[in-house]
């Protein structure tokens, strides 16, 4: 270990900005990115399910709203909806005062809110998109062998919604990994964060910005190739066999 | 009167698509043991009488007795629909359906489709049901395919797959929805085979068909509909050897 | 207009700078993207990678991220060039980035990769046979493009566009950033200065999607006008 840092040491001594100093900063930036983007997309991806389905529901009651929600958040920039969350909650009369604070008083908590809410809306019209182009002929097997709609759903319908909707998801995944550079807006220390603050520090744009796009990429080609790899192994079935 | 009840009765089925009436009055009886086919021209209404049955469709007026019990309907304001979809429920599970298109789950492998209905609709033990699936497998002639998934296989194999599905239901009645018309001709004969040998173990089933030769070697009873109502019906050498009226006439004439 | 603590004129500055941002984003955007699409279909292998490491990059990267780099480094290149030119040619030039220049060029520069990619699925969608007939009755490459090519592509390539329409006038809110005056800064300003972010942020959020609702409605004409003799679309 001792001699990893030291030859890393060696090989940074030349320059004035990559020190293990920023170097740290960055790597602070990293897991604060990925920890925001993967609890959003948890978040996100556990509220979806239902929401997809209530989307899909013939009550206007249950369908209206659900709309209106996926409808504004989509239609709104994520920064717009950082911004209210953000100031909304730190406007709040007499907040300070409550244990809620210590979660609050932390941007990254609004950060996340606003991201999950986000994803959420997303990814609620991914899966009502997939769920809707279930072939109705296996809808209809399903309800000619006697199943019912909530057996039907949970066997037939959101299993195979579910493989489908993959692709699309894994758009979503890297929209957000994306998205979340605006974190550094309200404060945080991400990733986008960290590059902004070696910026300032040593007014060197190309360094700062390309070394953070670098990383960038490479999360994203990693999501790339994860997705690609879950497609072939769970879309395998929609593939005619060769041969 | 046979002691065992008959598995299905249905009488006086009228279902209307908006203005257009397209079952006029249709009634059946299939007893233990009963192949009736139901053939005629497209837009007679055979496959809506079909799927009447187990109420895919809705229809407007008439009775449904499976197996003795009368299914009871209620008027809403959308129209007539089931009172009780728990009695519905388990009336489908006693009439499994083979469709024109065969609509296996395309996410399950064959095996997991022939075991869906029986492990989660009647509860059977999955153990047991993997075995009754491979035995199934196995008389269709697709034992080696269990693991597939549909798309892997060709249209026969995967009619063949969905007749295994069928019976592993243990259904009192057979619904064959068009089994053959999507098939290309070179598979059509193993699917046929298949439904013979059914025929013949004495299964109960209702089959909507363009297979005449099927018709007339296996069905014990051939019904001829005609815009919605029965033009003929009888034992096949009767409606299909010796056909009264213009319009079977030229339905049974060779084509071109 | 209502005076919402005096920030109403100013909102509506904002939106301005916003719709205008957008359009001029837009049009750099199809401008690139019809240029991609083409270096992305050519035969010629430079043209070919080149287009494809310009999509793959910009859709590797954070929009915000490029924005900072082109902003922020943007000016330092320039000034590079100004000074090099100072102490060689004598010529002597000051040229600041400014704030509204650098966010069409980056949002210009981004959605072009995006249009780029919409545009070459639209090409290849189009049929041969369209082309070839074009070609059997003389027509130029240049007539086949203009006439045949061009009108029945933007039939395939209006959703797609509409689409990215849409998340531009999105991306827009990023100018903000970089401290463009743009509504989103307004709002959050006067956020900060009246404590009412519920107020200001649900404004701008209903502005954004009455200008989606109206870009919805005029798509879905335009579309109408290039399915003609199609029947619908697919």
């Amino acid at each position: 270990m001792e001699s990893v840092l030291a030859s890393l040491e060696a090989m940074l001594a030349d320059n004035s900005i990559f020190t293990l100093d920023t170097l740290s900063y960055y790597g602070e930036g990293l897991t604060t990115t990925v920890q925001l983007v993967f609890l959003s997309l948890i978040v996100g991806l556990v509220a979806a399910v239902p929401l997809s389905i209530g989307r899909g529901s013939k009550r206007r009651w249950i369908k209206m709203p659900i709309f209106f929600y996926t409808y504004v958040f989509r239609g709104t920039p994520l920064l717009v909806q950082l911004y209210l969350i953000y100031y909304g909650v730190v406007f709040v009369e007499g907040i300070q005062d409550t244990w809620l604070w210590v979660l609050l008083e932390k941007p990254f908590f609004p950060a996340l809110v606003a991201f999950s809410l986000n994803t959420a809306a997303y990814t609620t019209e991914i899966f009502h998109g997939a769920i809707k182009a279930t072939p109705r002929g296996e809808i209809e097997a399903a309800r000619a062998y006697g199943m019912r709609y909530s057996l039907m759903m949970r066997r037939i319908v959101l299993p195979s919604a579910f493989r489908r909707a993959l692709p699309a998801y894994g758009n979503e995944v890297i929209f957000m990994l994306h998205a979340s550079a605006i974190a550094s807006v309200v404060t945080i220390m991400d990733l986008t964060g960290a590059a902004r603050f070696v910026y300032a520090r040593f007014y060197a744009p190309f360094d700062a910005f390309l070394f953070v796009a670098a990383i960038y990429l490479c999360l994203t080609f990693a999501i790339l190739y994860l997705f690609r790899y879950l497609e072939k192994r769970l879309l395998a079935h929609l593939k005619p066999a060769s041969g | 009167m046979a002691d065992t009840p008959i598995p299905l009765e249905v009488r006086n089925i009228k279902k209307r698509f908006g203005n257009t009436e397209v079952l006029k009055g249709l009634s059946l009886e299939a007893r233990k043991g009963d192949v009736i086919t139901l053939i005629g021209a497209s837009g007679s209404g055979k496959s809506t009488f079909l799927r009447c049955m187990n109420l895919l469709e809705q229809p407007n007026e008439g009775e449904l007795i499976v197996h003795g019990e009368q299914i009871r309907f209620k008027e809403t304001k959308h129209g007539r629909e089931p009172a009780d979809w728990n009695q519905v429920v388990q009336m489908r599970a006693k009439l499994s359906m083979v469709f024109q298109s065969f609509n296996l789950w395309a996410h399950m492998t064959l095996l997991e489709n022939v075991i869906e209905a029986p492990v989660h609709v009647l509860k059977k033990p999955r153990k047991e049901a993997i075995q009754h699936a491979r035995a199934l497998l196995e008389r269709v002639g697709l034992a080696e395919r269990a693991d597939y998934y549909p798309a892997q296989l060709s249209g026969g194999q995967q009619q063949r797959g969905a007749i295994a599905r069928a019976l592993a239901m243990d259904p009192e009645v057979m619904l064959f929805d068009e089994p053959t018309s999507a098939l290309d001709p070179e598979l059509v004969g193993d699917v046929l085979k298949v439904m013979r040998d059914l025929a013949e173990e004495g299964r109960t089933m209702i089959v909507v068909t363009h297979e005449m030769a099927f018709a007339r070697d296996v069905s014990s009873q051939v019904i001829y509909l005609h815009q919605g109502q029965v033009e003929e019906a009888g034992p096949p050498d009767e409606v299909l050897g010796n056909p009264r009226s213009e319009r079977l006439k030229q339905f049974l004439a060779p084509k071109r | 207009m209502i005076d919402l603590h005096g920030y109403g004129p100013r909102l509506l500055e904002g939106a301005l700078v916003t719709i205008e941002l957008a359009v001029l984003s837009l049009i750099l955007a199809i401008v690139l993207g019809l240029i991609t699409a083409s270096a992305k279909m050519s035969r010629n292998w430079v043209a070919h990678r080149l287009g494809t490491l310009y999509t793959t990059i910009i859709r590797g990267v954070p929009d915000l991220v490029l924005m900072m780099l082109l902003f922020f480094g943007g000016q330092i290149g320039i000034n590079m060039v100004t000074d090099w030119l100072y102490d060689r040619f004598d010529i002597d030039i000051f040229i600041n980035v400014n704030e509204f220049v650098a966010g069409v060029l980056t949002i210009g520069l981004i959605f072009g990769a995006y249009m780029g990619e919409t545009f070459r699925g639209a090409f290849l969608a189009v049929d041969s046979g369209q082309i070839e007939a074009g070609r059997a009755y003389g027509m130029s490459h240049a007539l086949v493009f203009r006439r045949i090519r061009f009108p029945q592509m933007m039939r395939h390539a209006l959703p797609g566009l509409s689409n990215n329409w849409m998340v531009l006038l999105k991306t827009t809110a990023l100018v903000s950033v970089i401290g463009l005056s743009d509504m989103v800064r307004v709002a959050a300003e006067a956020s900060k200065a009246t404590r009412e972010p519920f107020l200001f942020m649900i404004i701008v959020a209903i502005i954004y999607l009455l200008i989606a609702s109206v870009s919805e409605w005029f798509f879905a004409k335009l579309q109408k006008r290039y399915d003609v003799g199609f029947g619908g679309h697919d």
